[in-house]
């Protein structure tokens, strides 16, 4: 009984933290579909077209169907061609096509008739379906959401290559070769994971301003400069040195349980060195190089001080940043629609990774309490 | 001898990008830290020499550091151990065979994985003090249901100000708390899928409770998984930085600053770099001595069977 008991206890426990996770979620989602006149009306409503009835006095889908229109809603009838051309007959994009500007197309009556019409009544499925894009056109659009995940894809995709081919290098010589020295320098490479990377982030910031200087100096006679402030590269360039004392003991944690007669044999088949990690090393290490690469991309992904100290040109901003100047410009401040979208998009694609690899990230979740 | 010298060739073409990349942007950075917090400096002008002026500043009465590192130690102590005792029992609990833990594991985590930056944003619309704050409509249900059976309860004026700068602490833990603690019960749930089922079945022989069992066999054997969780819950709440700079719009005051959003205030908008550097250096210390005492007590501690 008392076990019963204590069971319950504990699968309530368990569901409301569930539910305090995902109805939060959710509610973001939900308000991505919907108008910040809509959110605001009302903050707990669902979509109006999973409801059914839309805000400020169009009709409903009931009574769309009532005037006939569920026969003749142009997912039905409208010619196949004409249904890929909706967006094109659609002139002004208000998500209806009206007589106008059917006829402006050239259709006859006879070509669209009175169900198009109907169909593309205020509170047609297909209205609605405009209205839901019409947050993410927005962010996607006006406020760059566009760049923002472009350049996030750049830095996170180069910074994570960059991270694992130099990490792995140095693992695997750290892990499989004794020489004078290599002890300390794997200690050397260790010790930066006592560095807090606040410490870095002031030096580094008046070194790019003198490497930028420097380096133009040198570039002149080729009519090149380097910028390393407000660019991508100087940001990558940070992120994978950064990035490196974690990356490195994972890899040489993994490398050295190879076994070492691989080497040896590889070797005695002829393969040089460069050969046998190419070709026998690496591709062993695979599970190691996965793990390191998702802890390091979900950090990358998400990072927001070092991008927001050097950069400032809004070309040039990452989703966390472009993010964060969007919630933080009045103007934008009550575009609730446009918020909730901008979060979806920012979200999606961890949520994304983390489906996909959920299983190989909690399994080497031990590893990833060592990155601090 | 041939073959020694393509090694040695070997070695170092593997060797140099990592060690390039780490001594320019890391190991030196790091010493031009502790350097540039014995100066004076405004980022422009010629810089001046004040030995441990900067840090003595730090530790003066009424001084922003102090105050701001008592932030920090605060979210770590009520967020953290919010966090630690949570994840224990949902890991616990799901420790234990519950249906569906595949389900709650992945779930718990996955606020974890979210940019800090949408969190923040997420529970400024959640906190919000207007007509569609969700956290300040829920409390008004609250309120309305308790008049309704003539208590006089709870007395705040509704709408809260829950983000208001004199509040935001507070309100930062609930925050904190839902996005931190699927990480910690994945780390110790972990630990536990690696003890042994014949403890537990010896245990219940014996007539262990669940309870006993978790106190005697559990706690004991992942004692060490949990230090590194607690030294990875104070490096991270020494690190605060992105909710906080968010949710303040860039401007913290002297009741919402920590260590982080004190260094860059200092550093970028009051040119104060040697100040701002102290706080690095201070910082650095910091996650130092936790990492190391860590390393100790993980040593010291580690119990076999």
């Amino acid at each position: 009984m008392r076990v019963t008991l204590a069971k319950s206890a504990a699968c309530l426990l368990l569901c409301g933290w569930f539910a305090a996770v995902a109805l939060p979620l959710g509610w973001v989602f939900l308000n991505s579909l919907r108008s910040s006149q809509e959110f605001v009306a009302n903050p707990f409503g669902l979509p109006w077209f999973l409801t059914g009835s839309p805000p400020d006095g169009r009709l409903s889908l009931e009574e769309l169907d009532a005037a006939g229109a569920r026969h003749d809603a142009p997912e039905i009838d409208l010619p196949r061609q004409l249904r890929t051309q909706f967006d094109l007959l659609d002139a002004d994009g208000n998500g209806f096509i009206t007589e106008e500007e059917a006829r402006a197309a050239g259709l006859g009556e006879a070509q669209w008739g009175r169900s198009l019409r109907l169909a593309d009544r205020p509170g047609s499925r297909r209205a609605a379906w405009k209205e839901v894009k019409a947050n993410y056109a927005k962010a996607w659009v006006e406020s760059r959401f566009s760049s923002f995940f472009t350049n996030s894809i750049i830095v996170t995709g180069t910074s994570l290559a960059g991270i694992l081919a130099v990490g792995a290098m140095a693992s695997y010589v750290l892990a499989r070769f004794t020489f004078a020295g290599s002890r300390a320098l794997f200690l050397f490479f260790i010790s930066g994971m006592m560095i807090p990377a606040q410490l870095v982030l002031v030096p580094l910031f008046f070194q790019f301003t003198w490497m930028s200087q420097a380096g133009t100096r040198l570039l002149q006679p080729f009519g090149l400069e380097l910028q390393m402030h407000d660019s991508l590269s100087g940001l990558i360039v940070i992120y994978i040195a950064l990035s490196l004392p974690f990356t490195i003991l994972v890899l040489t944690g993994f490398f050295k349980t190879l076994p070492g007669e691989l080497r040896e044999a590889g070797i005695m088949d002829g393969c040089g060195e460069y050969r046998v990690f190419w070709h026998i090393m690496l591709p062993l290490a695979r599970p190691g190089i996965i793990t390191a690469a998702i802890f390091n991309f979900i950090g990358l992904w998400n990072e927001y001080l070092f991008a927001l100290v050097f950069v400032n040109a809004a070309d040039k901003k990452t989703l966390p940043l472009g993010l964060a100047s969007v919630s933080m410009q009045s103007q934008y401040k009550t575009d609730f629609g446009l918020l909730f979208a901008a979060l979806v998009i920012t979200i999606a694609p961890t949520l994304l990774v983390y489906m996909l690899l959920q299983r190989r990230l909690t399994r080497g979740i031990t590893v990833g309490a060592l990155k601090g | 001898m041939n073959r020694d010298y393509g090694r040695s060739i070997f070695i170092a073409v593997f060797l140099a990008p990592a060690l390039v990349l780490f001594t320019a942007f890391v190991a030196l950075p790091g010493v031009r830290a502790l350097l540039y917090s014995l100066q004076r400096w405004d980022g422009l002008t010629e810089a001046r020499w004040v030995g441990l002026d900067n840090f003595a500043r730090l530790f003066r009465e009424g001084d922003l550091f102090l105050i701001a590192l008592g932030h920090n130690l605060f979210l770590l102590a009520v967020a953290g151990s919010l966090i630690l005792v949570l994840a224990l029992a949902f890991a616990a609990m799901l420790h234990r065979r519950i249906r569906g833990a595949g389900l709650f594991r992945v779930a718990f985590f996955f606020p974890n994985v979210i940019a800090a930056v949408a969190v923040a944003l997420l529970w400024i619309l959640l906190y919000s003090a207007t007509d569609f704050g969700v956290i300040n409509a829920a409390l008004g249900a609250f309120q309305r249901m308790c008049h309704s059976f003539g208590w006089d309860w709870p007395r705040v004026p509704l709408p809260f100000p829950f983000l208001d700068s004199r509040y935001l602490l507070y309100s930062l833990i609930p925050m904190m708390v839902w996005s931190a603690v699927g990480f910690y019960m994945v780390l110790f749930l972990a630990a536990m899928e690696g003890i042994p089922e014949e403890y537990y079945e010896a245990a219940k022989i014996d007539g262990a409770t669940p309870l006993q069992q978790f106190r005697h066999i559990t706690l004991p054997l992942i004692r060490e998984v949990f230090t590194v969780g607690v030294v990875f819950l104070v490096i991270t709440s020494l690190k605060f930085f992105d909710p906080i700079w968010v949710m303040e719009n860039q401007r913290p005051t002297r009741d919402s600053h920590v260590l982080t959003t004190l260094l860059y205030q200092k550093v970028f908008t009051e040119y104060n770099v040697g100040y701002g550097s102290a706080v690095a250096v201070m910082l650095f210390l910091l996650v130092f001595c936790a990492t190391l005492i860590s390393l100790k007590l993980s040593r010291a501690e580690r119990v076999e069977y």
